[in-house]
């Protein structure tokens, strides 16, 4: 019997216009599972992870989350998004954007917890566009893990901050993890996905190899990640 | 100064709105758009008003300047018994009825005439060609009374208004619910435009949160700040301004609460089509102007030309207006069916706005 899957994508395809976003990815992401999609800019990265929380309904194909098809408003209650930009009010406090996002999940008592956990609780009062680009990112993970989601949706995570804060963001990622949570996130930085369990290399719009660093390693060719995506993309290219 | 540095940013500027095709439609169709409908307005073979003309002369002069009346080109007179004519003026299907009295031959013959002039009175602009048409056959009458001069001592009775009204008396009830809407509708536009552009709206799309919960909690939060702000608008109107008010003030707050609704809604609606603040802000001239110019705030609705009061009559804000005068102006109440009728169609229009809006929010995230 096959095995229950936090996050199934099978065959999924999504054009805009005469553009290929998706063209028949399949993928199955497992219960408290590190899973890393990579791939350039333009992959087609986003679009998957808007097909996951629903925000893209798909031309072909199906996604189910938590055992629920896709779109489906109910599970988004378990379903945490950080997009890639930090998308928050900038003229509230980081607290209030916590709570703001707590309470249309109902779930107004992990405030405390998730401004700890992002180590901006003695910052909670400071309005958010005074706030430096990183701390920024921290309040908007904050916000997406505020309702202690089953599933954390995490679009290009790092980007844009030093690498002390990389190294703790991934520190919380890892005890999420532990905890149960399943987490996706994307990535275009190669170094990033030895951090993941699994990896999923995207590139336009398809899935080119898909196992553990170690696997898409001996895939490729080479003990270099980047280097072994390189080549399994080229591969790709040839056929 | 360097003029190849001037000329770079010049340039760059006008590589941006050759991209922007709306800004460039904006830019060059909405001054024609906007001058063409008030020359149409106003030089278009605007409709004549309605009036009344009742000749109770026993003599044979009375008949002449009713005859006068009714081949003037300024207003359509028709006959109508004296006693008629309040109702007319309150049922709109008269603005003014003229009574010629009994003894007015005899008038003219000793040199005073006093015709009575019954006007409506609730829209400024509405009574001037009523005068006009008048003076126009008294002077007709004069040269006809051989010999010496006729003067005029018309008597004015209004139904509603009348002399101690100012110009603002009749353009403050109006624009106590056009100051709320135009504030409220562009708040609303930009702030949702925001939740757009800073990527917050794809968040709550990808929450628990119904399309419908965020337009109704959106509606909510911009309608507590428009109630507060038509609390104080009205305030200063009445109090500091001293705009004449012949009804209900809760009445008037309720009027400008539906217009503040229907302003917000339709600002969540417009900013879906809005890419930009910038893009956003260009929706006054389109949507703000003309009904400006069409909702008879300026020039009466029943003075406009046929075609453009087929427009007038489909305008949310010709009712917002039409009521607020209904309230200060008439006095009138919940019995008064034409209110109703007012307050119905903004009604009608904000259950509109709130469906267009939710549906217009699913579109635009697919």
């Amino acid at each position: 019997m096959s095995e229950t899957f936090a996050v199934s994508i099978d065959d999924v395809s999504k054009s805009f216009g005469a553009f290929k976003a998706l063209n028949g990815v399949t993928l199955h992401v497992r219960q408290g599972e590190i899973y890393g999609l990579l791939g350039p800019n333009g992959a087609g990265k986003t679009t998957l992870i808007r097909a996951i929380c629903g925000l893209v309904e798909a031309h072909a194909g199906t996604v189910t989350v938590l055992g629920q098809r896709m779109p489906n408003v109910p599970v988004l209650r378990h379903i945490g998004y950080m997009t890639q930009q930090a998308a928050l009010y900038p003229s509230i406090s980081v607290e209030e954007n916590v709570e703001f996002f707590a309470a249309i999940n109902g779930a107004e008592a992990g405030v405390k917890e998730a401004l700890e956990l992002v180590q901006l609780y003695d910052r909670r009062k400071s309005v958010v566009s005074t706030l430096s680009g990183g701390m920024r990112q921290r309040t908007s993970l904050a916000c997406a893990l505020v309702h202690r989601p089953q599933l954390l949706l995490l679009d290009e995570p790092t980007v844009g901050i030093d690498p002390q804060l990389r190294v703790q963001f991934w520190e919380y990622f890892r005890r999420m993890a532990a905890d149960g949570t399943t987490i996706i996130v994307s990535s275009h930085v190669m170094d990033e996905a030895d951090r993941c369990q699994r990896l999923g290399l995207i590139q336009y719009g398809r899935l080119l190899a898909e196992g553990s660093p170690v696997e898409i390693r001996a895939k490729g060719g080479s003990q270099n990640l980047e280097e072994a995506f390189l080549a399994l993309a080229g591969r790709r290219a040839e056929s | 100064m360097s003029g190849h540095r001037i000329r770079a940013i010049t340039k760059r500027l006008l590589e941006g709105f050759r991209r922007d095709r709306r800004t460039l439609a904006l830019l060059f169709v909405a001054p024609i758009v906007i001058l063409g409908l008030l020359g149409y307005l106003i030089r278009g073979s605007a409709s004549v008003p309605n009036v009344g003309v009742a000749n109770e002369d026993s003599g044979p002069l009375g008949a002449t300047v009713a005859d006068s009346l009714r081949q003037s080109d300024k207003i359509k007179a028709s006959d109508i018994a004296s006693a008629d004519g309040d109702a007319r003026l309150k049922d709109g299907s008269l603005v003014a009825y003229i009574v010629l009295p009994a003894d007015f031959s005899r008038q003219a013959q000793s040199g005073t005439v006093a015709p009575e002039v019954h006007l409506e009175g609730s829209q400024p602009g509405q009574d001037a060609p009523v005068i006009q048409a008048l003076q126009q056959a008294l002077i007709k009458l004069a040269s006809q009374v051989a010999g010496r001069g006729v003067s005029f001592q018309p008597k004015t009775v209004y139904l509603y208004g009348g002399k101690d009204y100012d110009t603002l008396d009749y353009f403050g009830a109006a624009f106590i619910g056009l100051v709320v809407f135009f504030l409220v509708f562009v708040i609303t536009i930009v702030s949702f435009l925001n939740e757009r552009t800073q990527g917050t709206l794809e968040r709550l799309m990808a929450s628990p949160l119904r399309r419908g919960e965020i337009v109704v909690g959106y509606m909510l939060g911009f309608t507590v700040l428009a109630l507060v702000q038509s609390i104080e608008v009205l305030a200063f109107a009445l109090a500091v301004l001293q705009i004449h008010n012949h009804g209900s003030v809760f009445l008037i707050f309720g009027m400008e609460a539906l217009m503040a609704i229907a302003a917000v809604n339709l600002g969540i609606f417009l900013s879906m089509f809005a890419r930009s603040e910038f893009q956003a802000v260009q929706f006054i001239p389109l949507v703000i102007v003309p009904q400006f110019l069409l909702s008879g705030i300026l020039f009466p609705v029943s003075s406009e030309p046929q075609a453009l009061q087929y427009v007038s009559n489909v305008l949310p804000l010709t009712y917002a207006v039409n009521g607020m005068r209904d309230i200060m102006v008439k006095g009138a109440d919940l019995t008064s069916a034409s209110l109703l009728l007012d307050g119905g169609v903004v009604l009608g229009f904000v259950i509109l706005l709130i469906a267009a809006g939710t549906t217009t929010l699913r579109r635009r995230l697919a």
